[in-house]
């Protein structure tokens, strides 16, 4: 959550709140995200998971890793990201058990609660500028509207919150600000080509999204994007990838070809340095 | 035997009065525990500029077993302190707000607001302390202490555009209205047990050449309550009064050492040039402003927030706050660690006298809950998460200490407040970003 000072306004703030790993779409959406990150479209503020399971945690956290090591120098020690919330710990399982070794994630004291990591966030961000990405049980979300303060703050600093899924009515009715939702059909319209883990992902040997894209199921496979599909809208709203219809969005063939182009170049992108624009060294020690 | 009031005080000439410990004569015979139950005191000390948690966190979780460095000066009280790791103060953090974390974090400390970036419109909030002191604060003769060994300013820019209030204060009387630490020990003194009106170095002098001992002016009530006290109680009494006379001492002392070193100085007399002599005169007279119940409550910022003090006693003659910035060098770091060790070696030293003290069959240290902490983590990133915290004592009866807690990240640090607000009677549901309260304290 450091914040290098004399930066200015900061990218739009993503929270990304998900199933983390119960399919592979959540990872290739979290790839998307750091992919808009590179390109300074958007942060990746925080990560948190709705299912329990501490795997869960500790796969997030070694792909958060990844991204993370492309700062080097004395930056480097500031670019340790937020916790990794975790609703609970658990037994489910990833498939991506051979992932987890680099993991600094050892128990679940090493996550956060999911709620208050939320809210901390949102402090950190500017007016109406956060976007919420969903995909899995609305759990933490709702935690985070019974918190004192919780639903104002949501009021104050989301402008929009982005759903892959269907999602309990009850939870819409209760949420304060616009919603999208990107059903599942909405996943198929373009599905995530193999190839692209293949080729696009090569960069890096040991890629951590192609590796567990590999561990996920037998290849060649095409995913489905439905999670992807959430992210992109959340962080690219006006880019026309969708129509809309009421809050949901609707698959629009003319744009499957650039829709593919964005979910590949985007979940592939190289990991870039954080850059500051004034030397890291606070301001405070100069007295 | 009639029971003798909590609140009792042996009077003298003038203004003197010094408030009794604890004795077993203030127990009603045949009662029930509550009635003459010692109460929980609650004080925190404060370091500033962080302390690595490299060199702070146990290497062990669940019951207290291995001390990291820093920790290692409190071994002989593994049994008394409980270390809470991963506290978190988001208030103290940039949150849009850019430099200033130390400004930030030592205002947040207590008030759990992120405090308004200023340098004359100050605004932060009513700390904790304060809320309790303006509820139980009637039982006392204070209702809180505010202390501290270094700087009291209140004005100017401290820290990248904050206020050097927010700085140099732990507790808030109100939003705008920080209640600046008293520093001299001398002040202290005379604020505890009424002594002197004089303010100029001549005068004090004077009086000081003149000066006999506050007890003297006490005798007669002490020789009258004496006849009415057991062996027990007569033992205690002669202990406190004599650490009351050991703190007079002390004082003494230092006020010959100062006029010989700068004599018609301006400072305050009472402060020692030795960092170790001045945090033992302050922490012996809270120690007996503990004891005789004349306050429940202290803060004591050992060194303000950003303290650019060196430490010459023990060879680093560098100031505190460019040290923490050590770009990781390991000369630097060593150096740090060393002064981050000797703050908790003048800790260890408070905890020892607070345990020598029996109240009923606990001791004073039992019966307190002593926070000592920073509002920094890494003090060259300015990291304001995993605060390093512990607690010593048991708070009455309530915490199992011996015990390295670690809680999920971001546990906000206003859940051991809400917590410490139960302990201290004045329970409420929520303070700052509070979750909760903070959970197995009380669990062995």
């Amino acid at each position: 959550m450091f914040q290098f000072p004399g930066q200015g306004k900061p990218a739009q703030g993503i929270l990304f709140d998900s199933d983390f790993g119960a399919t592979i779409d959540t990872v290739l959406a979290l790839a998307l995200l750091h992919g808009l990150e590179a390109k300074r479209e958007a942060r990746v503020a925080s990560i948190s998971i709705n299912r329990p399971g501490l795997k869960a945690a500790q796969l997030c956290d070694v792909i958060e890793k990844f991204y993370a090591s492309a700062t080097t120098g004395p930056l480097a020690q500031f670019v340790v990201g937020t916790p990794v919330g975790l609703i609970a710990n658990g037994d489910a399982p990833v498939p991506y058990a051979n992932l987890l070794a680099a993991t600094r994630i050892k128990s679940v004291n090493d996550t956060a609660e999911p709620a208050t990591l939320l809210r901390n966030v949102l402090t950190a961000q500017y007016d109406k500028t956060a976007v919420v990405v969903l995909s899995g049980p609305p759990t933490n979300l709702a935690a985070i509207l019974n918190l004192n303060g919780g639903r104002a703050l949501v009021e104050q600093k989301v402008k929009l919150l982005s759903i892959a899924g269907d999602v309990d009515p009850s939870f819409l009715s209760k949420w304060p600000t616009p919603i999208a939702i990107a059903r599942k059909e909405i996943g198929t319209q373009v599905l995530f080509p193999a190839s692209s883990i293949e080729t696009d992902f090569a960069y890096a040997p040991n890629h951590p999204i192609a590796d567990a894209y590999r561990a996920y199921h037998a290849m060649p496979y095409d995913a489905p994007t439905c999670a992807m599909a959430a992210a992109l809208y959340g962080a690219r709203p006006k880019e026309g990838y969708f129509q809309l219809s009421g809050r949901y969005l609707v698959p629009d063939p003319t744009q499957s070809e650039k829709l593919l182009a964005a979910y590949t170049q985007l979940a592939s992108a190289k990991p870039v340095p954080r850059v500051p624009r004034k030397p890291v060294v606070d301001a405070d020690a100069k007295q | 035997m009639k029971t003798l009031p909590r609140r009792t005080f042996l009077r003298g000439l003038g203004t003197a009065a010094i408030g009794l410990p604890f004795l077993d004569a203030m127990v009603p015979a045949f009662a029930s525990t509550a009635p003459g139950k010692a109460p929980v005191r609650m004080a925190f000390v404060y370091v500033p500029n962080g302390i690595d948690t490299r060199i702070w966190s146990p290497p062990c979780e669940g019951k207290l077993t291995e001390f990291s460095r820093v920790l290692n000066p409190l071994k002989p009280f593994k049994d008394d302190i409980t270390v809470l790791g991963n506290l978190t103060h988001n208030a103290g953090r940039a949150l849009l707000d850019g430099a200033g974390d130390h400004g930030r974090c030592a205002a947040a400390y207590l008030t759990g607001l992120q405090p308004k970036k200023s340098m004359v419109d100050i605004k932060a909030g009513v700390s904790f302390d304060q809320i309790i002191a303006n509820r139980i604060g009637k039982e006392t003769r204070f209702p809180s202490l505010e202390l501290g060994m270094e700087d009291a300013r209140q004005a100017g820019d401290c820290d990248s555009g904050y206020s050097c209030a927010y700085t140099n204060n732990l507790a808030w009387g109100s939003e705008t209205q920080p209640l600046p630490p008293t520093l001299d020990p001398r002040a202290l003194f005379e604020r505890l047990f009424g002594t002197s009106s004089a303010t100029t170095p001549e005068a004090r002098a004077r009086e000081n050449r003149n000066r006999r001992s506050i007890l003297d002016f006490v005798a007669a009530d002490t020789k009258k309550l004496e006849t009415d006290l057991g062996p027990s109680d007569k033992r205690k009494l002669d202990e406190y009064l004599n650490s009351v006379r050991e703190i007079e001492r002390q004082l003494e002392r230092t006020e010959k050492d100062n006029a010989q070193l700068n004599p018609g100085m301006e400072k305050p007399s009472g402060v020692p040039a030795d960092f170790a002599e001045h945090f033992r005169l302050m922490t012996n007279m809270m120690t007996v402003a503990f004891q005789a119940d004349q306050t429940r409550i202290i803060t004591f910022m050992v060194t303000h927030e950003g303290s650019q003090r060196s430490y010459r006693e023990i060879g680093i003659p560098d100031g505190h706050h460019p040290l923490t910035h050590h770009r990781n060098l390991p000369e630097l770091m060593e150096k740090v660690a060393q002064i981050n060790v000797y703050h908790m070696q003048q800790f260890a030293g408070w905890l020892e006298k607070l345990k020598s003290i029996k109240e009923g069959d606990a001791t004073l240290l039992d019966n307190s809950m002593i926070v000592y902490g920073a509002g920094l983590s890494d003090g060259n990133r300015h990291t304001h998460e995993d605060l390093p915290t512990l607690i010593a004592g048991r708070g009455g009866s309530y915490f199992k200490p011996g015990r390295r807690i670690v809680y999920r990240r971001e546990t906000p640090m206003c859940n051991l407040f809400l917590t410490m607000m139960d302990r201290m009677g004045v329970p409420t549901d929520h303070f700052g970003d509070s979750t909760g309260h903070l959970e197995g304290l009380d669990l062995a």
